[in-house]
């Protein structure tokens, strides 16, 4: 029974991932070496973080919402941002469009993310006997983490490979990524200083996500039309 | 070519051959992690499991793996795979015994005592009706366990906020009819341990300590010697719980105290009596006294036959004004009479009253109901002194679960040192009838509050059922001191409790608290996580290929393959 648990919140977690690649004309084009590289730089990335964090972090005991830790945090989570462009711009991939570079290194990257901190708790935590919403909702939480990436990955596409912008759009692109990289400083505020719970939080993290692939989603489609 | 082929092949074997060691480890780390990550994980005590010539006792199995259930079942549900939890001041003497007698299978028995039985819970504050009331029940329902045969496993365990919470639970959904099992969820109570063993060869272990008396110059006679006895184990419902504070932590703390004033006598040549002590820990006091009969006939006969006189100490704790001295030979016997008359002039003094009891031993019935008849059957004259109207029966009255520290008083077993002390010195100096206090209070041997206050706290924190005590138990080790302390000469004796009585151990163990959720409720997840991801994928096929690409996936597979060949 509590395998089935563990099976029930895993196809939650990585089945999205799955469906969207088969889904996605990218399995047609066959990115999947795209997406590869992706979770290698995600990996590389990830070591870096953590290193920066070891070195320039204070842990505090209690809960505490520091201002200036979390200002430093958030200021390490920009290397993520580095990575991304890392992958997006410097990476040779084979002829691919951009529509689909984009998704594939999002793809990638929302992937080796959900593997590397959430396989482990689910398999430790999930098989056990006792009952807890938490891997379900760690699930859903990896479901808007993928739209969160793939939103990033469409508005890096658009900073750094596309040449010609309309000049309005800019500063929203720009305001829409800082928003999405700063996603974990955020949600770390609402649950230590609002006190809110995992459940809330996953449930804003659901919204904000849709409302940035839409948003993204429409500054693609704009920033397209001209070049057309 | 070939030659390269060829070396590739061998590289990329190698390497396979490589992973094979680190893939089986990788396997085996998943397989062992299986956190224990319960919601409560709580103490429990095991009923006893004992046979007496192979007549199985007490609680069978120990094992336990089974949904929880409450009073509130409906009736004629189905229990064979629950859990009964059943708290002792809801319990039903009546409705257990019908559940025994009609063997009625059960998964098992979770008994819930309320905190005030704990061993080292010093805490008042209970109405004392209440308190009695609540005993009472607990030992008929000790009386009732102890001696049926129970075919599934019986525990006990102490109420806290988290078995409450469950319990509350557990009443509620039993009470709308969903009782627990493998379809509806619930709580899982879950207990692993392996099946018991029989306890291979049980010691008891009797401590004996020997202060000797002054010699006159040129006598060579063997002074005539005087035995203090009590046995120190118990036995309970509970062998984990059972800490028999009376029976007999009290006996044993008035022997300790007597030992230690009469070695302040004895210590200075000039106050030296001229008789012997003999103080004796003995061990195997349930079992017809057991331990008694082998130390006596395991002392030299010389010395068996220069005990004047022995007093054994059974449960002096609990009594207020009448304290009684129970022998076997008949109250017309003149030794009888000199060692009552001496008791009840020291009572007279002291304010209280002792009376005497007569029980005729049989020889042909084994029961041994006090410790002194193990004394008169290998003629030596013994009395028992102890606030027990009638003997107990057979394991029974040796360490309950309602003899806790709370219920003895202090004052009562110190009035009982006094009177065996004062006794014991008038006929040792030859004061008898005389008015002279030895052992009075503010003098320097007075009787000592705080010394019978720790031992017996201590003897009310330690279960000391015989079986389960090795031979270097840290006790026995500690009472074997402390008359060192007190005696000139000190020997352990190990025997091993042969006889009749069997025991099997696994006597305490932690009991895991699940909260499970039904299968029903995962294959409705599994229901909604698959529609949701096929919903997924049209709506992505159809926002990205269009709606004509969703439905010729499902139409024509093969000629999409011919296609794509």
């Amino acid at each position: 029974m509590t395998l089935f648990h563990f099976f029930n919140c895993a196809i939650l977690t990585f089945g999205p991932h799955a469906v969207y690649y088969s889904a996605t004309p990218l399995s047609e084009y066959d990115t999947l070496g795209t997406s590869v590289k992706a979770a290698v730089v995600y990996l590389a990335t990830a070591l870096v973080k953590l290193v920066c964090l070891a070195t320039f972090l204070q842990v505090s005991e209690t809960e505490v919402f520091d201002p200036y830790q979390e200002a430093l945090k958030a200021m390490i989570g920009f290397i993520d941002v580095a990575g991304l462009y890392f992958a997006l711009a410097q990476l040779t991939h084979r002829n691919i469009s951009q529509n689909h570079k984009f998704q594939a290194v999002g793809l990638g990257w929302a992937f080796a993310d959900s593997v590397l901190h959430r396989l482990a708790p689910l398999w430790v935590g999930a098989r056990g006997l006792e009952f807890t919403w938490d891997y379900v909702l760690q699930g859903l939480e990896a479901n808007a983490n993928l739209v969160f990436t793939i939103s990033l990955a469409a508005l890096g596409s658009l900073m750094w490979l596309r040449k010609n912008k309309p000049k309005t759009l800019i500063p929203i692109i720009y305001t829409c990524a800082v928003i999405i990289a700063t996603m974990p400083s955020i949600t770390s505020y609402l649950r230590r200083v609002m006190g809110w719970h995992f459940p809330k939080v996953v449930g804003f993290e659901l919204m904000t996500s849709l409302v940035m692939a839409f948003i993204s989603c429409q500054l693609f489609i704009l920033c397209q039309r001209p070049s057309l | 070519m070939a030659e390269e082929k060829n070396s590739r092949h061998r590289h990329r074997s190698m390497v396979l051959e490589s992973m094979y060691p680190v893939v089986a480890l990788m396997l085996v780390l998943f397989a062992c992690v299986e956190l224990c990550d319960a919601a409560t994980v709580v103490d429990v005590y095991r009923l006893i499991q004992y046979d007496i010539s192979g007549v199985p006792f007490g609680s069978r199995f120990s094992s336990l793996n089974h949904h929880a259930a409450s009073l509130s079942f409906q009736r004629g549900a189905d229990l064979s795979r629950s859990v009964l939890i059943l708290p002792l001041r809801d319990l039903d003497i009546a409705f257990v015994q019908d559940y025994i007698s009609q063997k009625q299978s059960l998964g098992g028995l979770l008994i819930l005592l309320p905190q005030m039985f704990r061993p080292g819970n010093i805490g008042g504050g209970n109405v004392i009706s209440e308190t009695q009331g609540l005993r009472i029940l607990l030992a008929q329902l000790e009386k009732l366990l102890v001696h049926s045969n129970i075919p599934f496993p019986v525990y006990f365990a102490f109420e806290n906020e988290g078995t409450d919470a469950m319990l509350a639970d557990v009443n509620k959904n039993d009470a709308l009819g969903q009782q627990a099992t493998a379809t509806t969820g619930g709580y899982k109570l879950v207990i692993s341990v392996s099946e018991p063993r029989k306890i291979a060869s049980p010691t008891i272990s009797n401590i004996q300590g020997w202060l000797p008396g002054a010699r006159a110059d040129g006598d060579s006679n063997q002074l005539p010697t005087i035995a203090v006895v009590a046995s120190y184990d118990t036995f309970g419902a509970a062998p984990a719980l059972s800490v028999g504070s009376d029976s007999n932590g009290s006996g044993v703390v008035a022997l300790l105290e007597v030992a230690r004033l009469f070695s302040t006598l004895y210590s200075n040549p000039k106050t030296r009596g001229r008789f012997n002590l003999l103080f004796a820990l003995t061990s195997g006091g349930p079992y017809n006294y057991e331990g008694t009969q082998k130390w006596l006939k395991s002392l030299d006969q010389r010395m068996r036959e220069s005990i004047d006189y022995a007093i054994c100490l059974n449960s002096v704790g609990s009594w207020d004004n009448e304290l009684l001295v129970h022998v076997s030979k008949p109250p017309e016997n003149a030794y009888i009479k000199q060692i009552f008359e001496g008791f009840s002039n020291v009572a007279e003094d002291l304010g209280f009253q002792v009376s005497l009891k007569h029980k005729k031993i049989n020889i042909s019935n084994s029961r041994v109901a006090w410790e002194h008849e193990q004394f008169s059957r290998l003629r030596v004259t013994a009395a028992t002194v102890s606030e027990l109207p009638t003997p107990p029966e057979l394991l029974e009255s040796a360490g309950s679960l309602s003899d806790t520290r709370q219920h003895v008083n202090d004052d009562a077993i110190i009035k009982g040192i006094k009177l065996v002390a004062e006794s014991l010195a008038r006929h040792i100096y030859g004061h008898q009838g005389k008015d002279i206090k030895i052992f009075a209070d503010d003098s320097s041997l007075a009787v000592n509050p705080f010394y019978v206050k720790s031992w017996l706290d201590i003897l009310s924190q330690t279960p000391r059922v015989a079986p389960f005590l090795s031979k270097n138990e840290p006790l026995i080790m500690a009472l074997k001191k402390e008359l060192e302390d007190y005696t000139s000469e000190v020997s352990i004796q190990h025997e091993s409790l042969d006889g009749i009585f069997t025991f099997y151990d696994s006597t305490k163990s932690s009991l895991n608290i699940y909260q499970v959720a039904s299968v029903t409720f995962d294959l409705l997840l599994l229901l909604v996580l698959g529609s949701y991801l096929i919903v997924l994928f049209s709506f992505l096929v159809i926002t990205t290929r269009g709606l004509d690409d969703l439905i010729s996936i499902f139409r024509r597979p093969p000629s999409r393959k011919m296609k794509m060949a």
